[in-house]
């Protein structure tokens, strides 16, 4: 409550000082160099005690492999790692597993793949893709990336594929302020722009063509590279009509001095002058502007300030894809209107992240290794399935277009060929994305993750009657599921080998039931029978969502 | 006869608001009728150096056609009438309920016997030029496109000695008739005059704008436009094909190669050796085509787009008019 | 009538089939979780018939892609400069006069209800679609649905074996799906923009139709088994997805105009425009709520003469067949058929004989349900170039809609943690043209 207080206290655009809030949570806070995991659970269990709820139970092995593999790999595990992990009796085998998955190939792809979507939503180019996948393999930290983003050298070969973000949005000044407000920031802030906004007391007029001024000098030259002038203030109208000049403003940071172009010396502002007419016509990328605005939000967003939007907005976004709800949901609504569901642990998770530099690995270990991250997602209680705020049962994430596919290219292989390529890291991360290139075309036709997903017909349509699920996914040839199973005499072998594969699991003894029945009424058509058994299990809404 | 067509240049420019679809030359005279968006026939003395508009009222909408009769002047309009009026006193002669749709063309034989008319009906009427008597309606262009919409029968032309007529519509389906029995003689296709897009969008563009016989009635010069991409413009070259009609022999392929829109006005120069085409798209051309190889002899940008003009009685000069223009242009 | 193609599925013969297959125990564990689905269904609340539900309200839009002109069809200015060469003809509705390239929608004037007083700022293609899709300017972080989302979310069944939503776009120019925005895959569009038949909707031969539903309820069996206990609207959805295959593999023949009587294809014609909107006719009398037949490409930028003398024609012919057919089956006053494009054509005539982009006075019509047919609303000045009587926009426009539906259009809906209702606060319908 008092976070709630200090911040509508900012309104004013008077600057806070950061030892303000240091003061307000010095006290409040677990001590910094307690592990993650214990800090995330005594406070998620505080709330849940002061709410008088008990929390689910853990998941089961299978289960918890299944979520932290698709969480951090971006994929279901192959049927080998399912075998091998249930059937280890290791007491650490939890947190061995989680090392391993982070040290592996897979944990930079389905990173890269995860911000790919925050940022591009699926639609960036190879070269953005590299960019970002070469980004995460060199441990490059978020404020590096942030940084390399918005202050792209399109003269660098390895780091020209940066400027990506900001090129696809600079015809429009809008985009830009917008989707660097909700993506870095959690601020979704274009409300304010045409008044002040009317839900938000936080966000005014100023506030919206503050944040845009730092974009309002960007633009693409005739050449299409991203430039920047060296001059140049937006104005807009308030509602009661009067023209204002916009000043620089970041949130709640108060008007930001700079060095204005006509205070400068008439050599210095002729050749800023010059210097802009020909970024327009250069044939090689401009040099950056000698004042750059953009240079400045970057400076201004990493410094440290209380209000932290930067740190806050990276682990929020990260909890909530582990937790499926964000500490503040909905994700770009950081404001004072909408305080965290768990202020303490959104400000103790964000000041840790910036203590270590933003460490990713460390920071999702922590979290995972949590018992908030490992609990079941069946609520068995006879009370009501309490509000997802509390984390005190896991959530059902639907999987993303990605991890979708990749999971269906697993689900459906062969086994023995998958345990192969998994022998090593390096011919996996080759086969990884291998498998990632030929599981775009499929990919592409699912729904990308959000605010009210929803699974639409088209997809139900595609798996029940496309060519390619027949011909590609439920293939009876060797390389794939259905030529392994034909193989196996058994019935209940079968039917086990595919919910391995498939689901991650054993089957319940009614499901063997069910699935035997199914196979057995089939005898005529052994093979069609395994086609339409595995169909069913990819199909099935266990296999669409992460549970 | 001294016309150069190399030292083509634009003497003199009327300006108008309205848009000017078909003019008519009084002989002996340097009077002319001119057909108006506006729905107006107007009659210009250019002799005079400041010339006055004289407004000659009767149609209901664009006045697309004008030809000289003799004593007469026939103009035709998208209200669907044919007006004669005195050419000498500007005065209403007759006014005829002509076409069930819009009349798109009028030309008058060199003798001043008949007027013909071409109308979206997709009928040539053939009419008395000095009694309006209704003589024959040449019927066989088809009503529609293959493509199911409604075609149009842009343009007709009578030969020099007034034997033969020809009548050329949308898709490039160009019939020639004989004035006396009404019976078909030929016909000639230029399929590439019309587009029709299947794909993106979905409709046409295009068809035959103008025809022209030789002097010796032996050649049937064919004039649109070409092959079109984006069918929302007029962006392909503009396109003249020249027949041996009798022998359903193409002689001439004029492509285009330098101005775009549509061919609308052609004419035979008296001798034959060169053809003069002019038109355009939101630019106007004219353009001169040597006789018979089709090598182009001079062309040129037109102060606007031209939709018709006629060579002064010693065809050292064109008289052109067309969007917001009335131009006399000088061969010599 | 409406209701002809329902119940192609749900047949009495689920039970017996799994019983055959799955033995007795499933079809109790089955039975014992169908209830708890149900309840999942993030649909539910659409489950509930609401009164504008019951009356089965339908609404067919005519998108005229790339941009119709007012002046060759709906505001005719015979005369004046800006006028072109066609005239304007009288109408079965004294005083209304409308293009001659209109004489059969002339005829059926009292059914429409002309809006000529249309000023929506955008003649851009792309902006100018968007606009007149969701009836709201594009506004960055935020996808808003379009018409026909929010149409299928208002007026469509969760249990619908028909889709709720086809859209029909089959020129490649100005093509854009439109879609559900925030309001999400379930009201996503069926988008056709090849042939007349839907993609994946046909059984492949490599599967009896037996196997084909049998998997299905292997399927769901299994899926109605981890649905147990976890409550989320995102799973409901996955299965009532599935749920509507079948009904929708059994509605193939809605799209099959081959299916109607050889006098009712001859008289709407043998273009593929006509083809489309029969199509949509049998969509709409088998109870989906809304159907998008877009006609490209009218942007003529040239020629607008000779284009609109095609489309316009076809646009007279193919509306007027609709209306009647509409009207004889007794579906008009239920069914609201909407003329609309991204904006309409200048005034101004240029050298190639066409108009361009003009987005400041045009006109779009709305015929059948709830409208008073046989009016006009709004003038524009005698050569159209500006609105002189009730300038509306998108928005206006849109709640018009919405309440000739019988639709609240300040209805909201939450994105996030904000309402957004159908249409902006203070938003005023044309009451003029409501029955």
């Amino acid at each position: 409550m008092r976070l709630v207080r200090l911040v509508s206290l900012a309104l004013a655009l008077v600057p806070l000082v950061a030892a303000d809030v240091d003061r307000l949570f010095a006290d409040d806070l677990p001590p910094s160099d307690r592990p993650i995991e214990q800090v995330v659970d005594a406070l998620i269990e505080a709330r849940l005690a002061e709410a008088n709820v008990t929390p689910a139970p853990d998941a089961d092995d299978a289960a918890f492999l299944r979520r932290v593999t698709l969480d951090l790999a971006g994929r279901i595990p192959t049927p080998g790692e399912v075998q091998n992990y249930l059937a280890s009796s290791e007491p650490d085998k939890k947190s061995r597993l989680v090392d391993r998955l982070l040290a592996g190939p897979d944990f930079v792809y389905h990173t890269r793949n995860e911000y790919d979507l925050l940022l591009m939503a699926g639609k960036g180019s190879g070269e953005w893709r590299e960019w970002l996948l070469k980004s995460f393999q060199d441990d490059r930290r978020w404020p590096q990336i942030f940084r390399e983003v918005m202050l792209p050298r399109e003269d660098k070969p390895d780091a020209k594929a940066a400027a990506e973000f900001l090129k696809s949005r600079a015809r429009n000044v809008d985009d830009m302020t917008n989707d660097t407000s909700r993506q870095f920031f959690g601020v979704s802030i274009n409300c304010a722009k045409c008044h002040d906004h009317p839900l938000v007391p936080d966000w005014a007029q100023d506030h919206y063509y503050g944040l845009a001024s730092f974009f309002n000098r960007t633009y693409l030259t005739k050449k299409q590279f991203l430039a920047e002038r060296e001059d140049g203030d937006l104005k807009f109208r308030t509602t009661a009509g009067e023209e204002k000049q916009a000043r620089l403003i970041f949130f709640t940071s108060g008007e930001i001095a700079e060095p204005s172009l006509a205070a400068r010396s008439d050599a210095e502002r002729k050749a800023a002058e010059e210097k802009q007419n020909a970024d327009n016509e250069r044939e090689t990328p401009p040099e950056p502007a000698s004042y750059s605005r953009r240079a400045q939000l970057v400076e201004i967003a990493l410094r440290p300030d209380p209000a932290g939007f930067f740190p806050r907005t990276f682990v929020n976004r990260l909890w909530a894809r582990l937790f499926g709800q964000g500490l503040v949901a909905p994700l770009d609504q950081m404001h004072s209107g909408n305080p965290p569901s768990h202020p303490a642990l959104l400000a103790w998770l964000a000041r840790d992240a910036e203590a270590h530099n933003y460490d990713l690995r460390r920071l999702v270990r922590g979290l995972v290794l949590s018992r908030a991250y490992g609990r079941t997602s069946r609520w068995e209680q006879p009370t009501e399935r309490p509000p997802e705020q509390l984390f005190a049962v896991a959530a059902v994430k639907p999987l993303s277009p990605m991890q979708f596919g990749l999971s269906l290219a697993i689900a459906t292989a062969n086994p023995a060929e998958l345990a192969q390529w998994r022998e090593n890291d390096e011919q996996w991360s080759a086969r990884r994305s291998d498998l990632e290139n030929r599981s775009q075309g499929l990919a592409s036709h699912f729904e990308i993750p959000g605010d009210n997903f929803q699974v639409g017909l088209g997809e139900a349509l595609l798996f029940s009657n496309a060519p390619q699920i027949e011909g590609e996914l439920l293939r009876d040839s060797g390389d794939r599921l259905v030529g392994t199973l034909k193989t196996i005499g058994d019935r209940d072998e079968a039917v086990r080998a595919a919910f391995l594969s498939v689901l991650s699991r054993e089957p319940q003894p009614e499901e063997s039931e069910w699935c035997g029945n199914f196979l057995a009424s089939r005898g005529d058509r052994p093979v069609a029978a395994l086609q339409q058994l595995v169909w069913a299990l990819v199909t099935s809404s266990e296999f669409r969502f992460n549970y | 006869m001294t016309a150069d067509p190399t030292k083509l240049k634009a003497a003199r420019q009327l300006d108008h608001t309205g848009i000017f679809f078909g003019l008519a030359r009084l002989p002996g005279s340097k009077r002319v009728f001119i057909g108006c968006s506006d729905a107006k026939v107007y009659c210009v003395d250019l002799a005079a150096e400041k010339p006055e508009w004289k407004e000659l009222a009767g149609h209901e909408s664009y006045v697309s056609g004008l030809s000289a009769a003799g004593p007469v002047v026939v103009s035709g309009g998208w209200d669907g009438k044919l007006i004669w009026w005195n050419a000498e006193t500007c005065q209403l002669i007759r006014k005829i309920d002509a076409h069930s749709k819009w009349v798109r063309g009028v030309a008058a034989s060199r003798d001043g016997r008949f007027v013909a008319s071409v109308s979206d009906d997709m009928l040539c009427k053939l009419w008395n030029a000095q009694t309006g008597e209704l003589l024959q309606v040449l019927a066989g262009h088809e009503p529609l496109t293959p493509h199911h919409y409604p075609s149009m029968l842009f343009t007709c032309i009578f030969s020099a000695d007034g034997g033969s007529l020809a009548t050329a519509d949308k898709v490039g389906h160009v019939i020639v008739w004989d004035v006396a029995t009404g019976k078909q003689l030929a016909a000639v296709e230029t399929p590439l005059m019309y587009t029709w897009d299947p794909k993106q969008r979905r409709h046409s563009i295009g068809g035959v704008r103008s025809l022209a016989f030789s002097p010796d009635g032996k050649l049937l010069a064919i004039g649109g436009t070409g092959q079109i991409n984006n069918v929302d413009h007029l962006e392909a070259l503009a396109r003249i094909e020249v027949f041996d009609w009798r022998e359903n022999k193409r002689l001439v392929e004029h492509a285009g190669d330098k101005h775009k829109g549509l061919a609308e006005r052609l004419e035979f120069s008296p001798a034959g050796d060169w053809l003069v085409a002019a038109g355009g798209d939101h630019e106007g051309f004219i353009k001169f085509l040597s006789i018979p190889d089709g090598r182009v002899l001079f062309q040129d940008k037109a102060p606007m787009h031209v939709h018709d003009f006629e060579f002064d009685a010693s065809a050292d000069g064109l008289l052109a008019c067309g969007h917001g223009n009335l131009v006399e242009f000088e061969l010599r | 009538m409406a209701n002809t193609y329902r119940g192609c599925c749900g047949s009495p013969e689920h039970g017996l089939t799994r019983r055959r297959f799955l033995g007795t125990s499933a079809v109790a564990v089955s039975t014992a979780l169908a209830a708890d689905m149900s309840v999942l269904s993030v649909l539910k609340n659409l489950a509930l018939a609401d009164e504008v539900k019951q009356q089965e309200k339908r609404v067919l839009l005519l998108w005229l892609a790339g941009g119709a002109s007012q002046l060759e069809t709906w505001d005719p200015k015979p005369g004046r400069p800006t006028g072109g060469p066609f005239r304007a003809i009288e109408t079965n509705v004294p005083g209304i006069r409308i293009s001659e390239l209109l004489p059969k929608l002339a005829q059926r004037q009292h059914r429409t209800a002309i809006i000529r007083s249309l000023n929506t700022r955008n003649a851009d293609h792309g902006g100018g679609t968007e606009l007149m899709e969701t009836g709201r300017g594009k506004e960055a972080g935020i996808a808003y649905p379009d018409l026909g989302a929010m149409l299928a979310r208002e007026l469509g069944r969760a249990d619908s074996t028909v889709p709720d939503y086809v859209s029909m776009y089959t020129s490649t120019e100005g093509r854009h799906k439109g879609g559900p925005g925030f309001l999400g895959a379930r009201f996503a569009p069926m988008f056709l923009d090849n042939g007349l038949m839907p993609e994946n909707i046909h059984r492949l031969e490599t599967i009896t139709d037996l196997d084909h539903r049998e998997r299905l309820d292997l399927r769901n069996l299994l899926s109605a088994q981890f649905a147990r206990a976890r409550d989320s609207a995102a799973v409901g959805s996955h299965n009532s997805a599935y749920s509507r295959v079948r009904g929708l593999m059994a509605s193939d023949k809605l799209f099959d105009i081959s299916l109607e009587p050889q006098h009712i294809r001859d008289q709407y014609g043998p273009s593929q425009f006509g083809e489309q909107v029969l199509a949509a006719r049998r969509l709409i009398e088998a109870g989906v709520p809304f159907v998008k037949v877009a006609r490209p490409w009218w942007d003529s930028h040239g020629q607008n003469f000779e284009t609109h003398l095609e489309l316009a024609t076809e646009l007279d012919h193919v509306m007027s067949t609709l209306l009647d057919d509409l009207a004889s089956r007794g579906l008009l006053e239920n069914t609201l058929v909407i003329t609309l494009g991204e904006f309409g054509r200048t005034p101004q005539i240029n050298p190639s004989l066409g108009r361009d982009h003009f987005a400041s006075a045009w006109s779009a019509t709305l015929s059948g349900c709830g409208i008073k047919g046989g009016t006009v609303y709004g003038k524009t000045d005698d050569d159209g170039n500006q609105v002189v009587d009730g300038e509306i926009g998108a928005e206006e426009l849109f709640a018009t809609i919405f309440n000739a539906l019988g639709i609240d259009h300040q209805k909201e809906y939450q994105f996030g943690s904000r309402p957004i209702p159908l249409t902006n606060p203070g938003t005023k319908s044309v009451s003029e043209v409501l029955a």
